[in-house]
């Protein structure tokens, strides 16, 4: 070539040596060479022109005008190509050209003809094309003659051949791409779309003639009539199906073969790749949807197996698979490639083309299935464990994809809308917490994403006042939520817990027990580096072992406070038992125990011997006197007896602080009490007994006129109704003295009695002295007897002193503390506030608050208008 | 449980000697008290003293007192920083002064050191802060405490001894206490936080 581009353009020398015959010869001949040129490309062709075109050749060829006669060659070829077959090829596609407006929901369906317009157009220029091949080889089999006249071979055969066939090429393409219509690659999509989804119900066993044109849709929500069930058909009607299968994608590959030959092979592969991730997209949607019971992971790999993969490696075993993927190996070996895709006998090992294929689908479908997941991600951990397949498959994914972030980033955004906001009720928001470590901890063991994604959680529900009491009742009591019913039905959380720790426990101690050098290099060789979203302060994954309760603990700072709200609620409890069962309790006691340690427990754990010893002291008290007042003579002088009462004796030391109320219990009532105060004096000397005459519960009976209805209900309770058995009628003022409370707590306590129909109230003649009176027998219907919870809780009342209240009675000694300090120092910074109490409040209790509760506490002050926050630092407002 | 008991000793002792001081109760000592990073040596005495110091913040925290305050230094017990408002009807209403109170190792046998940290134009007061009282020097007891100090200074305010004045020319002034007053006025400088 380099030789030949010299003798003809570089050499003008050798236009002198011309002489007037040569002159002449080469006009003829050149004359000859275009006329014969001009025929050959007719439209109707005639190839018996090849002899005057050869020797024309032969004839310039000696002049040494290759390379001007190949140029007019080829331009001649160009100028025939456009005007018979790109004017004509595109002209096929004119109806479609709104197309390539994406926004056209106009477009009437003339999808049924998309296919045999692209079939017709594509052979009518393939025709064309042809046939210039054709010419185009003749002229190559001239230069070809004449080379081997000149040179004696010297040229190898092909090269001028293959020169001239990809400079052909190159422009059947380049004036083909320069006259590309906008809408055509969208012709080649929908083309393949129609033909993928005609496979697809072919697979699916469903394949209805109308399917295919219904569901057209442009925007790619193509409904599938395909089923996962369905898959299993049975094998002959496989065999059938995978021929019919054959052919329509022998048509597909014709296609295909034609387009790339038009130079539109990336076109093409951008087409039909689209069309098949389109699909499988709409189809993972489908399999998918809103089910997480099930693992769909199985059955879209099926899928892809049977449908895609099935159609490329027909397609490219039909184009002969090397054209285009013959580039060099990468070694991409992923797990998936040695799945073995033996399901189709026919077909041999799966070529190099088809794995990567297989790769690229699979990663497809997993990040597909996973963003459908994650986006769902908050419902499916509603639904756990039940939806624990979804979250198998969700794992999978994450595995395959590595895009944990996503998950991470997209979940807090599901909680901080979902969850977090004032209208989630404390428990939801930790059921949903500790749902979500459960099941996060099945996608990622290592806890690195769970200490992200819980972070938010635990920093909302810090800011909520019920957040101890809410895990301390989830941590101890069942499902069923009864706190009182002996053994409860379903296990508390801490059951659970207990149960998971021990399984734990033992594969750990599998772990111990190989710890022998092979054992520990195996380890060290499985080490992984965290993943990069893990927060280095947060320490290693080693040492990062996911434990619910710690994660638990973790909301509210300290297991202290957690105790001490577990310290009220079951003072609370034990308080309101009116036997000495605690069994339930003690093993709750003795789970907590393992978690918290033995001495946090201490005190709970005095309170229950409390009981058990009030249960022995009780009975041996009840023994004694008993007999002793037998011995005094007048028995049953009183209805209430002794064999009705029943002590709690309480080491008040360790039990949380205890509201005291007066009351005057009846008279009969109360010598038994200071009876029985005496004789555990006796028995325990020096010890004495004071009774907290409010707390407790008294069973009554009312007896009405051939009717008797029973109570469970506190004592000042029964001390008011207790007053109406000798008069029936009593102004509040009196009553109150009576019983030796305030007049507003028995207006308050006397409703309940009101309530159940049992006294009526009336205005007396002060607006504040109201009148009760018993409700006699006829006026009295539907009295139901209840029991001791319903009028404990209607009147909010406790017997303990809740741990807010302490609280607050703590912290106004350190509002004095604070309001000093700030006299003093002006301005100060939270941090300062709290190291500075931590220092110098040494007050009984000492300052022992967390930096948040301390800081809930300041911005009380400053909302009391007391305190002002500027810029972080408390001052005191003026 | 020993300095609980020796406290008490000395307490008593000093209670013999003046019957109407306030006694603060010898309590609340916690093993926080061995954590005071104070640079003295941990003697039984530091203790105590720690001990009178934490309960003399207590008491004066929980009583208080209104126009007087003090409280310790971020990291120091034995450095305190007080502040006294101007009593109502003197020539030193509305007026705010911070004070420095520097306890010794051996208090209470020893008064503390108290000066003004704000400027004070008084007669018992110097330019640089130094009080004339004479609870402070000679009549020093261990009966006195913090609070007993601030109000002692706080109606020092209002009744200066001009016999014996450290600022003659606020003695000179005293007499004249609109001019007085005005003057209070011009070199007081409210504490900037």
């Amino acid at each position: 070539m380099v030789m030949e581009s010299k003798s003809s353009s570089c050499n003008l020398g050798i236009l002198d040596s011309l002489s007037e015959e040569s002159i002449n010869e080469i006009l003829v001949s050149w004359e000859g060479f275009r006329f014969s040129t001009e025929t050959l490309l007719k439209d109707n062709g005639n190839l018996s022109i090849g002899s005057d075109f050869i020797s024309a050749v032969h004839l310039l060829c000696k002049h040494g005008l290759h390379s001007l006669l190949q140029d007019y060659f080829l331009q001649a070829l160009e100028e025939t190509f456009e005007r018979n077959g790109v004017l004509k090829f595109w002209k096929h596609f004119d109806a479609y050209s709104d197309l390539a407006i994406p926004e056209t929901n106009t477009f009437d369906m003339k999808e049924e003809s998309v296919q045999t317009v692209l079939c017709t157009a594509l052979e009518e220029i393939c025709l064309e094309k042809q046939y210039q091949e054709k010419c185009l080889l003749m002229l190559v089999h001239a230069l070809q003659s004449y080379q081997d006249v000149i040179s004696k071979g010297r040229h190898p055969s092909d090269v001028d051949r293959v020169r001239l066939l990809s400079r052909y090429q190159l422009m059947v393409s380049s004036v083909l791409m320069t006259s590309l219509p906008r809408h055509f690659p969208e012709i080649l999509r929908l083309y393949f779309k129609e033909k993928l989804e005609e496979l697809s119900t072919m697979m699916s066993g469903e394949y209805e003639d109308g399917n295919v044109k219904d569901d057209m849709d442009l925007d790619g929500r193509t409904k599938l009539s395909f089923r996962g069930g369905d898959m299993d058909v049975d094998e002959t009607f496989h065999e059938k199906k995978i021929s019919e299968n054959n052919k329509l994608v022998r048509n597909i590959g014709k296609v295909v073969r034609d387009l790339r030959g038009l130079g539109f092979t990336s076109m093409t592969e951008d087409a039909y790749a689209s069309a098949i991730f389109l699909l499988l997209k709409s189809t993972v949607h489908n399999l998918a949807g809103d089910d997480y019971r099930n693992s769909v992971l199985e059955s879209i790999k099926e899928w892809i197996q049977d449908v895609p993969l099935q159609f490329l490696r027909a397609l490219l075993a039909y184009l002969g698979d090397s054209v285009s993927y013959d580039s060099p190996t990468s070694g991409l070996k992923s797990p998936l490639a040695s799945h073995p895709s033996s399901c189709y006998p026919g077909i041999n090992t799966p070529s190099e083309g088809l794995v990567r294929w297989q790769l690229r689908l699979e990663y497809f479908a997993y990040e597909t299935l996973q963003d459908l997941r994650i986006a769902k991600l908050f419902e499916i951990i509603v639904d756990y464990p039940d939806s624990s397949p979804a979250i198998e498959d969700l794992k999978q994914c994450l595995e395959y994809t590595g895009q944990h972030s996503k998950l991470v980033e997209s979940f807090i955004s599901a909680l901080r809308y979902r969850l977090l906001t004032a209208g989630a009720s404390t428990n939801d928001i930790l059921h949903q917490y500790v749902s979500t470590i459960k099941a996060l901890r099945i996608i990622d063991p290592t806890g690195v994403f769970l200490e992200a994604v819980g972070e938010p959680i635990r920093d909302y529900l810090r800011g909520r006042k019920d957040t101890i009491k809410c895990i301390v009742t989830m941590l101890t009591d069942g499902p069923g939520g009864n706190p009182n019913g002996p053994g409860n039905q379903g296990d508390s959380l801490l059951e659970e817990l207990n149960r998971d720790e021990d399984s734990q426990e033992n594969t750990g101690c599998d772990d111990d027990f190989n710890s022998d050098d092979k054992q520990s290099w195996i380890n060290a060789e499985r080490w992984e580096p965290d993943p990069v979203e893990a927060d280095p302060l947060k320490g290693s994954r080693n040492r990062r072992k996911i434990d619910i309760l710690g994660m638990i603990v973790g909301i509210i700072g300290s297991k202290d406070q957690l105790v001490n709200e577990y310290r009220v609620m079951l003072a609370e409890k034990l308080l309101n038992k009116s036997d000495y069962e605690i069994d339930s309790e003690i093993r709750t006691l003795e789970l907590l125990k393992i978690h918290f340690g033995e001495s946090s427990m201490q005190r709970c754990e005095i309170m229950l011997n409390d009981l058990i010893d009030s249960k022995r002291t009780n009975t041996n008290i009840k023994q004694t006197l008993a007999q002793s007042s037998q011995t005094d003579g007048e028995p049953g002088e009183t209805e209430v007896s002794l064999r009705h009462l029943d002590a709690t004796i309480i080491s008040a030391n360790f039990w949380p602080p205890i509201q005291d109320e007066t009351l005057n219990l009846p008279e009969a009532v109360d010598h038994l009490l200071s009876d029985y105060a005496k004789r555990f004096n006796e028995i325990k000397t020096p010890r004495k007994l004071i009774w907290k005459k409010n707390l407790g519960t008294v069973k009554l009976e009312l007896q009405f006129e051939g009717r008797e209805v029973q109570f469970t209900v506190p004592p000042l309770h029964a001390a008011i109704i207790m007053q109406f058995q000798d008069q029936t009628s009593w102004t509040s003022k009196n009553l109150a003295a009576a019983i030796g409370v305030p007049v507003d707590t028995l207006n308050r306590r006397i409703n309940f009695w009101i309530s159940k129909g049992i006294l009526s109230e009336s205005l007396g003649k002060e607006s504040d002295n109201h009148i009760f009176t018993l409700v006699d027998g006829a006026a009295r219907n539907g009295v139901n007897s209840t029991n001791c919870e319903d009028a404990a809780d209607e009147d909010g009342e406790r017997s303990v002193a809740s741990v807010e209240e302490q609280l607050l009675k703590e912290m106004t000694v350190y509002e004095k503390f604070i309001l000093g300090m700030l006299t003093n120092f002006g301005s100060m910074s939270l941090d300062r506030i709290h190291n500075t109490l931590k220092m110098f409040c040494v007050a009984d209790p000492p300052y022992d608050k967390s930096l948040q509760q301390l800081q809930g506490f300041l911005s009380g002050l400053v909302s009391e208008e007391k305190l002002e926050l500027r810029e972080g630092m408390y001052i005191l407002k003026r | 449980m020993t300095t609980a008991t020796i406290n008490h000793h000395q307490y008593s002792e000093t209670q013999d000697n003046t019957p109407s001081a306030m006694a603060a109760p010898p309590t609340t000592v916690t093993a926080t008290s061995s954590k005071q990073p104070v640079s003295l040596t941990k003697t039984v005495d530091t203790q105590s003293v720690l001990k009178r110091l934490q309960s003399e913040l207590m008491s004066l925290m929980m009583s208080g007192a209104p126009g007087i305050s003090a409280f310790p230094e971020e990291d120091n017990i034995f450095i305190w920083k007080g502040t006294i408002c101007g009593s109502k009807d003197t020539a030193f209403e509305g007026t705010e002064y911070k004070l420095s109170l520097q306890f010794p190792v051996d208090y209470p046998f020893k008064s503390p050191k108290v000066k003004f940290e704000t400027m004070c134009f008084h007669p018992n007061v110097d330019v640089c802060g130094n009080i004339c009282l004479d609870i402070l020097q000679d009549k020093w007891s261990s009966a006195y405490d913090v609070r007993t100090i601030l109000l002692s200074i706080q109606s020092l305010l209002g009744e200066p001894n001009t016999s014996s004045p450290l600022n003659t020319q606020a003695a000179a002034l005293w007499t004249n206490q609109e001019e007085y007053r005005k003057m209070v006025l011009k070199t007081y400088k409210p504490p900037s936080a």
